[in-house]
């Protein structure tokens, strides 16, 4: 093994993957606010944006966020049906299909984002959530690396 | 210190592409090596994969802002090869005419544009006035009509294909868009007019041709082989047998584009980024190919309309046939001029080109590999793709107009240089005083 | 009468279509041309690469530039213009957004060099060309991220009149004014604002004439495109594939944009829009891949192989 790989093993272990989470203000974001005030441990690299609804998430806040360096990116909202502008989440969701679908003819590792649903009850599943994106983009290794 | 120079035109100027010209000249200027290199190339062939099929027609005419339409219908016939479609009748007629209005805007831009400068101006007046601006100048009515005609073309596209460069109706089982009545009408009553300055440009068409005459039966003879498609043996830029003529004029091949590879055989040259083109047959470079007008005109036995048949014969009777006089590529350009100003009105009067029925509405993708050939202002064009039976586009082969001319355009150019270098041409030959002096 | 103003016109890695397209202002060019004078223009007078050279700095007015830039002479002829002209116009979506051969991004150089040299029907064990060529950068980059520019007029290619009132504007020393609105609003079909039950490839079935085409299935990108063009397509019959690259601010991710549009209209099922929606990066993104996040980090990482 030369120095300049084992340097870069090094890096990556110490490294802490950055995430942005997009959380609904209805359901996830208060799920995110219970996991805090229950205790629920998960950890904390996400980096917690509050939006209205998911469907007011814009393609372009998820993909701007991976091109300024952001290791993953997770969306949590309500459960279809349940959101409180009746589809906001269904119109989230038709874009993220698509949008992994692009991702991953851009060549970006599709387990670099994570879509999932949890109500303001639901703060385990919150933090499971996050628990298992940091994990998948730790094997992952830090976006950067791939543009040096 | 040697006697050798190169000699670089960077760029080659008046011609669509990008060439730079490399002359190798040795002691006593004799001419070693001639190469013209193209030195872009996009990758269409990559990109296109892992596209839906009909995708192709809308991309692929970015492979040339010139002649967009040509390749808009060979990737819409290769597709339509590909899974086994064959259009409505009308929507044929309407792609027809919409090949003929390029054919007459190409040709019209072509010939006033990029070569009458020289005729007009003298090959060797400065490069401020060699130009089209120039003959706005100085020949303000010539430049009008050649306007009208290029806008005859262009607009007449645009009406059929939405947009005359890279044109969007085309579809595999027919056309997007069916021409109106009123729009047909309308294109009508511009007709007499357009005939009218087609009429003026083969007058002054043959005032160029009969003054420089000694020019183009001595400068650049160059015998090669010809590629076209013809119909029966008739002049046809749409659909056909591709026909192959050797240098003594006999047709040695009439065989169907879904053949290709048995006749197409492609150099990777190691000075351009556009392969060259020949006749797999005989080899390379016995076998290289010239494509475009005059090799159009010479495959075919007659032209499809009745005034461009008399325009051949009579290029004939002063060129003979085949004619490797590689000045006579405009002099063939305008013989078909007429055909396509013939065939547009033609097709207009043609009650069926205003037909609703111009698309089917039950195309299903399979897997297959379909070829689709037409002929491009500058030449012969195919396209290759092979299709998943999902309809993806898993492989495209292009061979271009391009690529079947460069190497007779090289052929050309040595056979030029050394008559310019080595036998000191210039000063023999008469050139006519220019027709307008600047 | 006052004096021509003076213009280069230079052509990267690209297909002629904007020249083309000024071209075709027709009779308008009786109007036009005298009041210029052409410093360079490769397909229209014969001045050399030397000539450009050769002027002084800024010593052009008005330079268009049309094409990306791959090959290192591309890159150089830009840069040149860039020297020479006071005001450069990035002309054309390849020249604006990378546009279509921006869609070579897709694949590395080596993957597109086999293709097209090395091996394919016609083709066997071929040497890629290399003597006195330019060489080609392993990945597509925006022109704006080579040189600057004052302008940027995008469409593949700019409409004629477009152009006109460009070149118009300019001539008179004004400033171009363009009206913002996307192509949805020149098209002359109704939106009913119904969701979409099925996505419908452009061949399949006979569109109804007077309906907005997305709402009845087929992708079209008219709502996330810079209407500029009028709506040429869209009113012929065809979807808009986006040629106009995003309504401005221009460096607005199109691809984006319009997936956001796409799936507010089709809350279908993920099962059936991964089966159905084919190709998404090359319909969404067609023209602007390398101004994209997407097309922004897939340049990052080829440049980064070859350091
Ligand atoms: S923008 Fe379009 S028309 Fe212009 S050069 Fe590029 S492909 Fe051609
Ligand atoms: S989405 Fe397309 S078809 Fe519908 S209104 Fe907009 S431009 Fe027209
Ligand atoms: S309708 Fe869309 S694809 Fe057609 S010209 Fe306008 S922007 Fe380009
Ligand atoms: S309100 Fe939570 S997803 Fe719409």
């Amino acid at each position: 093994m030369t120095t300049k790989t084992a340097a870069k093993i090094d890096n990556t272990e110490s490294w802490e993957p950055r995430i942005v989470a997009f959380c609904c203000n209805w359901c996830s974001y208060a799920g995110a606010d219970l996991a805090g005030t229950s205790r629920i441990q998960y950890p904390p690299n996400a980096r917690i944006l509050r939006v209205n609804c998911t469907g007011r998430i814009s393609l372009e806040f998820i993909l701007a966020a991976l091109e300024m360096g952001a290791d993953g990116v997770l969306v949590s909202g309500c459960h279809p049906g349940d959101c409180h502008y009746t589809s906001g989440n269904l119109k989230l969701r038709a874009r993220w299909t698509i949008m992994k679908k692009a991702i991953e003819q851009a060549g970006v590792d599709p387990r670099r984002v994570r879509l999932q649903w949890a109500s303001a009850s639901e703060a385990q599943i919150f933090a499971d959530g996050v628990r298992t994106l940091v994990k998948q983009v730790k094997e992952l290794g830090p976006i950067m690396e791939e543009w040096k | 210190m040697t006697n050798e120079r190169t000699i670089r035109i960077d760029p080659v100027t008046r011609l669509e592409g990008h060439g730079t010209l490399t002359i190798k000249l040795g002691p006593g200027n004799k001419v070693k090596d001639i190469q013209f290199n193209v030195n872009s190339t996009r990758f269409f062939e990559k990109f296109l994969e892992g596209r839906p099929m009909e995708e192709a027609p809308r991309i692929a005419p970015r492979i040339c802002g010139i002649c967009p339409i040509p390749h808009h219908l060979a990737s819409l016939k290769a597709v339509e090869a590909a899974w086994d479609v064959t259009p409505p009748p009308a929507a044929i007629k309407l792609r027809r005419l919409l090949i003929e209005a390029k054919q007459l805007s190409s040709h019209a831009i072509h010939f006033y544009a990029l070569a009458a400068p020289d005729f007009v101006f003298g090959p060797f007046a400065s490069p401020a006035v060699r130009n089209v601006a120039a003959v706005l100048k100085y020949l303000p009515d010539v430049a009008i009509q050649a306007i009208k005609l290029m806008e005859f073309g262009q607009e007449l596209c645009t009406t059929i294909g939405a947009k005359a460069i890279h044109p969007t109706t085309g579809i595999p089982g027919g056309m997007l868009y069916a021409m109106k009545e009123e729009e047909r009408d309308d294109w009508l009553t511009k007709v007499p007019e357009m005939l009218e300055n087609i009429h003026k440009t083969v007058d002054l068409a043959k005032t160029v041709v009969n003054s420089y005459i000694e020019v183009i039966t001595k400068l650049a003879v160059t015998p090669t082989y010809y590629i076209g498609l013809t119909n029966n043996g008739t002049h046809d830029i749409y659909d056909g047998k591709i026909r192959v003529m050797d240098p003594e004029g006999k047709i040695v091949e009439n065989f169907k584009p879904s053949e290709y590879t048995k006749y197409y055989g492609e150099h990777v040259a190691k000075h351009s980024y556009a392969t060259h083109i020949y006749y797999k047959p005989v080899g390379y470079p016995e076998g290289i190919w010239r494509a475009n007008t005059l090799a159009r005109c010479n495959v075919a036995d007659r032209m499809a309309t009745p005034l461009a048949d008399a325009a051949l014969k009579e290029m004939r009777e002063l060129v003979g046939r085949p004619s490797h006089h590689t000045f006579v590529y405009h002099y063939a350009r305008i013989v078909e001029m007429v055909q396509a100003a013939e065939m547009i009105k033609t097709l207009l009067e043609d009650p069926e080109i205003v037909s609703t029925d111009v698309k089917l509405s039950d195309v299903e993708p399979k897997a297959g590999d379909g070829v689709g050939v037409v002929e491009a202002p500058r030449g012969i064009l195919l396209h290759n793709y092979e299709s998943d039976d999902k309809g993806m586009l898993v492989k495209a082969n292009l061979i271009v107009a391009t690529n079947n001319n460069i190497a007779g355009i090289e052929k050309s150019l040595m056979v030029a240089a050394k008559q310019i270098f080595e036998d000191k041409v210039l000063e023999k030959i008469t050139l006519p005083e220019p027709m307008v002096k600047t | 009468m006052t004096e021509p103003t003076s213009i280069a016109m230079a052509q990267g890695s690209s297909c002629w279509g904007c020249f083309q397209s000024l071209i075709d202002i027709h009779l308008n060019l009786a109007t036009v041309l005298p009041l210029i004078d052409i410093k360079y223009w490769q397909c229209v007078a014969d001045f050399k690469l030397k000539d450009l050279e050769g002027y002084p700095d800024k010593s052009i007015t008005v330079g268009l530039y049309e094409g990306m830039a791959r090959t290192e002479e591309d890159i150089h002829l830009l840069k040149l213009m860039r020297e020479k002209c006071k005001i450069l116009i990035s002309f054309g979506s390849c020249s604006c957004f990378g546009g279509i051969p921006g869609l070579a991004n897709f694949s590395t150089l080596e993957e597109c060099l086999e293709v097209k040299f090395r091996n394919n029907k016609t083709v066997k064990d071929g040497e890629v060309p290399t003597e006195n060529l330019p060489t080609i950068a392993p990945v597509v980059v925006p022109n704006s991220t080579i040189v600057d520019f004052e302008i940027f007029l995008p469409g593949c290619p700019p409409t004629s009149k477009l152009i006109l009132t460009a070149l118009t504007a300019l001539l008179e020393g004004k400033p171009i004014e363009l009206p913002p609105h996307t192509v949805c609003h020149y098209c002359d079909r109704e939106k009913k604002e119904t969701p979409i039950e099925k996505i419908l490839r452009p061949y399949e079935g006979i569109a109804d004439p007077d309906r907005c085409l997305l709402e009845q299935g087929y992708i079209c990108v008219g709502s996330a495109t810079w209407g500029l063009c009028e709506g040429q397509c869209v009113n012929h019959g065809a979807t808009c594939r986006g040629c106009f690259g995003p309504p401005p601010p221009i460096t607005n991710d199109q691809g984006a944009a319009a997936i956001s549009m796409f799936g507010s209209y089709a809350p279908l099922e993920s099962e059936v829009l991964a089966e159905t929606v084919l190709d998404p990066l090359g319909c969404f993104w067609r023209f602007t891949y390398p101004t994209s996040h997407l097309g922004a980090i897939r340049i990052k990482r080829e440049e980064a192989k070859t350091k």
